[in-house]
């Protein structure tokens, strides 16, 4: 946040800040701050405050799913900076820009810089895992769970018996293993959320540029 | 706030009404298409079905084209931006050029430029560390190795300059 007094100071500063080179990065387009904070919502959301395997929880994946489509139907056709083709997968690139970073002189990237798009694509994989799983251990849309449960609630237990024959499913191998693999995505994906944090304050501290002021939404207005 | 301003602010909150427009159609979308997928899987196929493929592809079709006009706005707004960056350095360009023109000191064409800007003498005096009696000295022999009679007549020089171009090159 040190960056915020230069940052702050308002237009009088510009006209004598024009040799002045902290000048902040531009920001990420609204869509893709949206579809950004709105997945971070959901995996924390779905992580911290709602009941597993209720309606919430299956309503916020849902959301989640919607989040990650939009984000990726963005990477062919939002602009450049948001193409997956400004930011192919590229583990050596990676490693270089890590190593570079380490040693104070990482190059600023239009688009994610090597190490980030690295993250993304692994986050993107493991919200498709999580989605995917989820999917496979509800197989009922959020409205269907409602009602489900709006039948329980009001005294109708006659549909649980439905649901019965379905939870010999989930005693069966596959039905386990599935689960599995959603708790397994969840703790993974948390952990790379964290690792992608730290990668971001580590990288503004090193190198002295803000990157998480490009991804806020509140609109800044200088003046 | 300056016109020029104003109406990048426009596109730019256009852009982000686009951009929660087109989150809430996906969301839709994604609600709609899974719930008649469950309906299909649990059997339920009738003739409402082929409505619920006309809604889908209705959604679907919605936020391609959603997608593409915020794309194109945001596109706009960037080109704006590369002009007006483009305008600004010209003119930062001729304003630097005529200060060298009039001599004035690296002091003086600070505070002029700052005169330019439209701050007053107690902003300009604070911003620099001076005396406001220090400023309006120096803003009194900027106005004089201009030739011109004061803060108006200052601004103008270089507006006009622009207005009269303007209008040369469509005549």
């Amino acid at each position: 946040m040190t960056e915020a007094s230069s940052g702050s100071s308002s237009r009088r500063s510009k006209g004598l800040s024009q040799a002045g080179q902290a000048k902040p990065l531009p920001n990420w387009d609204p869509l893709l701050r949206l579809t950004h904070w709105g997945i971070a919502a959901v995996v924390l959301g779905n992580y911290a405050l709602t009941k597993e395997g209720g309606s919430v929880h299956i309503a916020l994946g849902w959301a989640g799913l919607g989040l990650l489509v939009l984000r990726l139907i963005w990477g062919f056709v939002g602009p450049r900076e948001a193409r997956f083709t400004s930011f192919l997968p590229n583990p050596m690139a990676a490693l270089r820009h890590l190593v570079g970073l380490s040693k104070g002189q990482a190059p600023h990237f239009p688009s994610h810089n090597p190490a980030g798009a690295m993250m993304a694509y692994a986050l993107w994989a493991c919200l498709a895992v999580l989605i995917g799983t989820g999917l496979l251990m509800t197989g009922a849309t959020p409205m269907k769970q409602a009602e489900l449960e709006a039948a329980v609630a009001a005294g109708d237990w006659s549909v649980l018996v439905e649901e019965g024959e379905e939870a010999e499913d989930d005693e069966s191998p596959f039905g386990e293993a599935i689960k599995e693999v959603h708790e397994v995505a969840a703790n993974l994906i948390l952990l790379l959320a964290f690792l992608h944090v730290a990668g971001v304050v580590v990288e503004s501290r090193v190198m002295g540029r803000n990157l998480v002021r490009p991804m806020l939404i509140a609109a800044r207005r200088r003046r | 706030m300056s016109a020029v301003s104003t109406g990048v602010l426009a596109g730019r909150r256009r852009s982000i009404a686009l951009a929660l427009f087109l989150l809430v159609q996906t969301l839709a979308a994604v609600f709609f298409v899974g719930d008649a997928i469950a309906d299909i899987v649990e059997g339920n196929v009738g003739a409402h079905i082929y409505f619920e493929l006309l809604v889908a592809i209705a959604l679907a079709l919605g936020v391609g084209l959603g997608a593409l006009a915020l794309r194109q706005t945001l596109e706009e707004l960037k080109a704006q931006d590369v002009a007006l960056a483009s305008a600004r350095g010209a003119l930062g360009d001729v304003i630097a050029a005529q200060f060298t023109d009039w001599g004035l000191t690296p002091a003086e064409r600070d505070v002029a430029f700052l005169a330019l800007k439209g701050l007053d003498v107690a902003e300009i005096a604070e911003l620099r560390g001076r005396a406001a009696g220090t400023v309006r000295a120096q803003l009194t022999r900027i106005y004089a190795k201009a030739g011109v009679s004061g803060r108006a007549q200052f601004a103008a020089w270089f507006v006009e300059d622009l207005l009269g171009e303007g209008l040369d090159s469509e005549a």
